[in-house]
C-alpha cells in the first residue's frame, strides 16, 4: 500500500512537471534542434557530431530573440507582455476595489434580495465568453474601445467581479463585527470604520483576491482574441496568432516566452498555496 | 449592527450598486441583444439586417453542426470530469499521510491548473507533435508505433481531453484532499474498534463524508469544461469536425463566417443550457453551505 502510494505520487509528479521542464529545455535550443526527427534532450556546450545524438547545443539565443517580430504578428513578445501586465494589473486593482466595497455591503448591511444578488453575481461566471462577446464587440465598436487597453481592462474588471465579491465576502465575514462596533462607539463614521479598521484587517484577503484576479486576467484568451485582435494584444492571443504562419512555429522563442509568461504565475501559486482551494472555488470552500 | 443597519440603506446600495450595475451592463445587456439579433440576419461586417423570425432557430436545429458540437461537448464534459475526479481522488488518497516535503510536492502538483490553457495548449503542440514531439520519440524508443496525436481524426479529441486532464486533475485532487481532511479521525478510530474492513471504511465513511464537497468539485469542473475553447483553438483550430465544441462552433459561425444572427441563435440555445446548469449549481452551493457551512 505504502509503495503504491509513493509510486502514484512520484508518477504524477513527473507527469505534472514534465511539460514545464520540456519548456525550459526547448527554450535553450536552436530552432533546428527543436524540430529534429531524433530526440535530443541533454543540453551540451557544443554541437554534437552526429544528428542522432541525444545532446543539443544549449544557447540563450531564443531569449535574445524575444525582441524580434515574427511572421504572423506585428510586434515583439516584449510589447505583448507589456500589454498583459498593464491590462492584468489595472483590471485587478479595479476588481479588488469594487469587489471589496460590494462584498462589504453584502457582509454588513441588509441588502434586499442579498442572496439572489450574490447568486446572480456568481452565475455571471458561468457564461461562455463566446456567447456574450458579440454584443460587447458591437458596444465597443460604438465606444471606440475595440483593440484598446481600456476596453480589455474594463471587461476583465467586470469578468473578475464575481470572483472578487465572493472571495472578499468570505474574508470579510471572518472579521469580527466587534472591531467596527468599537470604532463606531469611539466616534468613527461608518466610512471611517471601513477604511481604518476593516480594510487593514482584510489585507491578506485582498492580496489573495488580487492574485486570483490577476491570474484569471493574465490567462484569459476568449475575449482577448476576439476583442483585441487589432491592438493591445495580450500574450495568449499573440502566441495563438503565430500558429499556421508561413515560416513555421519559432518553437524555442515560444518556449522562452511562455516560460517567462508562466513564471510569475508559478511564483504566485507558491505565495497563495494556503488559499488555493478557497480561490479556485470562489470562497465556497474555506480551508 | 442593528443600529448601523437601520437607516443605512443608502450606504449599502452605494457599496453594492456599482458592481451590480456593471455586471448587469456586461451580462444582461448581451443576453437581451442576443435574443433580439437571433431573429435577424445580422452580419459581422455591413450594417443592414432584416427581421427573419424564427428562421435562424430552424437552421440551428436542422443543421447537424449544432447537434454534433453539443454531443462532442457533452462527451468532453463527462469524460473530463470523470477522469479528473477519479485521478484526483486517487492522488488525494495517496497524499493523505504526512511525509517530508509534502507541501512542496503538493504545490508542484497544483501548478498546471494555474497556467494559461491557451499558452500551454500551444506548447503541447510541440510535445505531442507526430514527427518531432518528445512523446513520440519516447514511444518510438520503447518500441511502440507512435500515433499522430494531433492530426489523426479519431485521436485528436482524446488528445485535447488528455491535456485538459493534465491541467485540471490537480483541482480535483485539491478538493478531494479538503474533503478527506474534513473527516474527523475519531470516526476512523471507531471503525477500527468495530473491526470494519478497509473497503467498508472507504465506502461507508470516506466516500459519503466527502460527497458534498466532491459534488461541488464536479459542478465547478463541469461548468468550466462546458466552456471549453482555449485548448481546442490551440490544438486544432475552430473548424475541425472531430473536435468542434460549442464555444469553438460559435467562434467559427460569428468570427470566421460573420453570421451574427445565426451565432446569436446558437448563443441563446447554449445559454438556456448554461443557465439551467448554473441554477442547479447555485442551489447546490446554497444547500451545502446551509448544511455544514463548508
Amino acid at each position: 500500500m505504502r509503495v503504491l502510494r509513493y509510486l502514484v505520487v512520484v508518477l504524477y509528479f513527473l507527469v505534472a512537471t514534465a511539460p514545464l521542464v520540456w519548456m525550459g529545455l526547448s527554450s535553450l535550443k536552436h530552432r533546428d534542434d527543436s524540430i529534429r526527427p531524433h530526440a535530443n534532450f541533454l543540453p551540451a556546450l557544443s554541437a554534437p557530431a552526429t544528428p542522432t545524438d541525444p545532446r543539443f547545443e544549449a544557447t540563450l539565443a531564443a531569449y535574445r530573440q524575444l525582441g524580434e517580430v515574427h511572421a504572423g504578428a506585428q510586434q515583439s513578445f516584449w510589447s505583448h507582455l507589456g500589454n498583459s501586465v498593464l491590462i492584468g494589473v489595472l483590471s485587478t486593482l479595479a476588481s479588488v476595489a469594487l469587489g471589496t466595497c460590494c462584498a462589504y455591503g453584502f457582509s454588513r448591511f441588509r441588502v434586499p434580495g442579498a442572496k439572489d444578488w450574490l447568486f446572480f453575481i456568481l452565475s455571471t461566471r458561468f457564461l461562455p465568453p463566446l456567447a456574450v462577446v458579440v454584443p460587447v464587440l458591437i458596444m465597443y465598436r460604438t465606444l471606440d474601445l475595440q483593440g484598446t487597453h481600456a476596453g480589455l481592462i474594463v471587461l476583465y474588471t467586470v469578468f473578475n467581479l464575481s470572483l472578487a465579491v465572493w472571495l472578499m465576502k468570505g474574508f470579510l465575514d471572518d472579521i469580527p463585527r466587534a472591531f467596527e462596533e468599537a470604532a463606531l462607539v469611539d466616534g468613527y463614521s461608518r466610512a471611517q470604520a471601513f477604511v481604518r479598521v476593516v480594510l487593514p484587517e482584510a489585507r491578506t484577503g485582498m492580496a489573495v483576491t488580487a492574485v486570483f484576479c490577476l491570474i484569471s486576467a493574465w490567462n484569459e484568451y476568449g475575449f482577448a482574441m476576439t476583442l483585441n485582435s487589432s491592438g493591445a494584444i495580450t500574450v495568449p492571443a499573440y502566441f495563438a496568432g503565430l500558429q499556421g504562419n508561413i515560416e513555421g512555429m519559432p518553437w524555442p522563442q515560444i518556449a522562452a516566452g511562455a516560460l517567462l509568461f508562466v513564471a510569475p504565475i508559478v511564483v504566485f501559486t507558491v505565495l497563495v498555496r494556503k488559499n488555493l482551494l478557497r480561490g479556485m472555488t470562489f470562497g465556497t470552500i474555506k480551508q | 449592527m442593528s443600529k448601523a443597519a437601520r437607516g443605512s440603506g443608502g450606504l449599502a446600495w452605494a457599496l453594492v450598486g456599482p458592481t451590480l450595475l456593471l455586471l448587469i451592463a456586461f451580462n444582461v445587456f448581451p443576453l437581451v441583444y442576443n435574443v433580439v439579433s437571433s431573429f435577424t440576419n445580422a452580419e459581422l461586417i455591413g450594417g443592414d439586417s432584416r427581421w427573419v423570425g424564427g428562421a435562424q432557430y430552424t437552421r440551428v436545429f436542422d443543421d447537424d453542426l449544432f447537434g454534433g458540437a453539443l454531443r462532442r461537448t457533452a462527451l468532453f464534459v463527462v469524460c473530463a470530469v470523470a477522469v479528473e475526479m477519479l485521478l484526483g481522488f486517487v492522488l488525494a488518497l495517496s497524499l493523505q499521510r504526512e511525509f517530508r516535503g509534502k507541501q512542496a510536492v503538493l504545490t508542484a502538483l497544483l501548478v498546471p491548473m494555474m497556467l494559461s490553457p491557451a499558452v500551454m495548449g500551444l506548447f503541447w503542440n510541440l510535445v505531442l507533435n507526430g514527427n518531432y514531439g518528445i512523446v513520440n520519440h519516447a514511444l518510438a524508443a520503447l518500441g511502440f508505433d507512435p500515433p499522430q496525436w494531433l492530426t489523426d481524426r479519431d485521436l485528436k479529441f482524446w488528445s485535447i481531453l488528455m491535456i485538459d486532464v493534465w491541467m485540471w486533475t490537480p483541482f480535483m485532487m485539491l478538493i478531494s484532499l479538503a474533503g478527506l481532511s474534513s473527516i474527523p479521525t475519531s470516526i476512523y478510530e471507531a471503525a477500527q474498534i468495530d473491526r470494519a474492513s478497509a473497503w467498508k471504511v472507504f465506502t461507508r465513511i470516506t466516500l459519503p463524508m466527502c460527497g458534498p464537497v466532491l459534488g461541488l468539485a464536479v459542478l465547478f469542473r463541469a461548468t468550466d469544461a462546458l466552456k471549453q475553447f482555449d485548448l481546442v483553438m490551440a490544438v486544432t483550430g475552430p473548424n475541425d469536425g472531430a473536435t468542434q465544441t460549442l464555444s469553438t462552433l460559435l467562434y467559427q459561425v460569428v468570427f470566421r463566417d460573420g453570421k451574427v444572427g445565426l451565432g446569436a441563435a446558437f448563443s441563446c440555445v447554449i445559454l438556456v443550457v448554461v443557465i439551467a446548469l448554473a441554477t442547479v449549481f447555485t442551489r447546490y452551493i446554497d444547500r451545502v453551505q446551509a448544511r455544514d457551512g463548508v
